[in-house]
């Protein structure tokens, strides 16, 4: 059994239907990168495993945490929900970083609050985490005065400081200028390394085949075929995953 | 322009500007206080607190400051609630200050941009943390300024308590006319200390602002 279980995960906004009936499973140490074109519901799916979504239906589970979806919020509910949470580190598009904190405060700022380590812990796990992504002359810089890439950076930290068991990133390259995305993808390709289970939704064909180790390809709500990046990449069986893999290439 | 007048005159007149200040700091404090809440109350999703607020900023928006001095004054008596002078004044001007603020506080809450509660709650943080720790600390650096505008218009609004008998620098400098028949002079000094005030709170509040956005571009 899986790290990540997602058992028929359905959403719509409104009239439109996003997910349909999404089954998946995530292994220990796994890396899973999903791709697909816009629209096709990959950052939704994403934001669903934490609820920043709440799917319409269907069962999710992370560790020993397991929530059932559509059911009416309750007190025992919500504290599932934000364990759930705690076990995962969410990486946006747009980092997302607490511009009123320097770095060092935003990767500290979990810890404190959370899980009510005391300052001067949190701190030598900030510092230590920082230098892990490189940032260890940039600790005391407010986001506004850090590039994208090291915002980045530092916001893939913040959600190291929490201890996740997995890792979701959501297009974590997609606002960097092109130069920029490098330092993004090494920090993550190291982690990976590591062993952290991730679910990467990117457009990085570069990263997938070096990183991945299972590729999911999704379009209009449902997983049209997965695979190892080999298969993907050179030997698509559907005709939406070469269509798309064309237009990629096309870029 | 009888000099010896104004000398006379500027002892009671700051005395009163210090009423006039009190006033102001006071009844800003309780309206800071009750806008926050009543902000809160507005983009909660609790329906009756949704309702009290909207009916209370509603009342305290849509009519004279004037009138809501009165009915306090005036009006409560009626019902066998009395208060004093300063306490009413005080009482009027923090409901009518806390409506605009509270639309200050509510305005500025959602102008923190929403990957910001995202990022909060998507590492395991209550409502109530990520209020308290991410969306709060930057609402108030978006509202500071339109804060300080209602605060300088506070100021202003504090010289309608004089038609019930608070003797604030408006109340006094009628007094002072009364006697010395020198209505140009004693108003123009009035004006003066008004604006002395007014301005010394501009410069602290610019400078409040300044230091609270430092690190946003």
């Amino acid at each position: 059994m899986g790290i990540i279980q997602l058992q028929n995960i359905k959403k719509s906004f409104d009239e439109n239907v996003v997910l349909k009936d999404i089954n998946l499973s995530v292994g220990k140490s796994e890396v899973v990168v999903i791709m697909g074109p816009s629209g096709s519901g990959k950052s939704t799916l994403l934001r669903c495993i934490t609820f920043l979504e709440e799917p319409d239906k269907g069962v999710i589970r992370l560790g020993e945490n397991e929530v059932t979806a559509g059911n009416q919020p309750n007190k025992q509910r919500k504290a599932t929900i934000r364990e759930l949470r705690q076990n995962t580190g969410f990486v946006f598009q747009q980092f997302n970083l607490f511009p009123h904190r320097t770095a060092l405060e935003n990767v500290m700022e979990g810890p404190i609050v959370i899980k009510k380590m005391d300052r001067d812990q949190a701190k030598k796990k900030a510092i230590a985490l920082l230098t892990k992504v490189g940032l260890a002359d940039r600790m005391d810089h407010y986001p506004a005065q850090l590039s994208g890439g090291q915002q980045q950076r530092v916001a893939i930290a913040r959600a190291l400081s929490m201890e996740p068991m997995v890792m979701l990133y959501d297009e974590p390259t997609s606002a960097l200028d092109p130069e920029l995305v490098r330092e993004v993808l090494l920090v993550m390709k190291d982690l990976a390394k590591e062993g952290m289970t991730m679910v990467v939704v990117t457009h990085e064909m570069g990263f997938a085949k070096d990183v991945a180790d299972r590729v999911i390809f999704m379009d209009d709500g449902v997983i049209v075929e997965e695979g190892s990046s080999q298969e993907i990449f050179n030997n698509p069986k559907e005709e939406r995953t070469k269509q798309f893999l064309q237009d990629v290439g096309e870029e | 322009m009888d000099f010896s007048i104004i000398i006379e005159s500027l002892p009671p007149l700051l005395k009163a500007t210090v009423i006039t200040v009190l006033l102001a700091v006071v009844s800003v404090v309780f309206a800071l206080i009750l806008g926050f809440f009543t902000a809160l109350a507005r983009i909660s999703k609790i329906k009756l607190l949704k309702a009290v607020s909207s009916v209370y900023i509603s009342i305290f928006r849509g009519t004279p400051l004037l009138v809501q001095i009165f009915v306090i004054y005036y009006g409560l008596p009626q019902i066998d609630i009395e208060l004093n002078p300063i306490p009413s004044g005080v009482l009027a001007l923090s409901l009518n200050a806390g409506a605009y603020l509270s639309e200050s506080f509510r305005a500025a809450i959602l102008a923190v941009d929403k990957g910001q509660m995202e990022a909060a709650v998507s590492m395991g943080m209550t409502y109530g943390q990520a209020m308290r720790r991410v969306i709060l600390p930057q609402s108030i650096r978006i509202a500071i300024p339109t804060l300080s505008n209602t605060y300088i218009i506070l100021i202003k609004d504090t010289s309608l308590v004089s038609v019930i008998t608070v003797t604030e620098l408006l109340q006094m400098s009628t007094l002072i006319i009364a006697k010395t028949f020198e209505p140009l002079t004693i108003y123009l000094v009035a004006a003066a200390l008004y604006w002395v005030v007014i301005t010394f709170f501009t410069v602290v509040l610019d400078r409040l602002e300044k230091r609270t956005s430092r690190h946003v571009v």
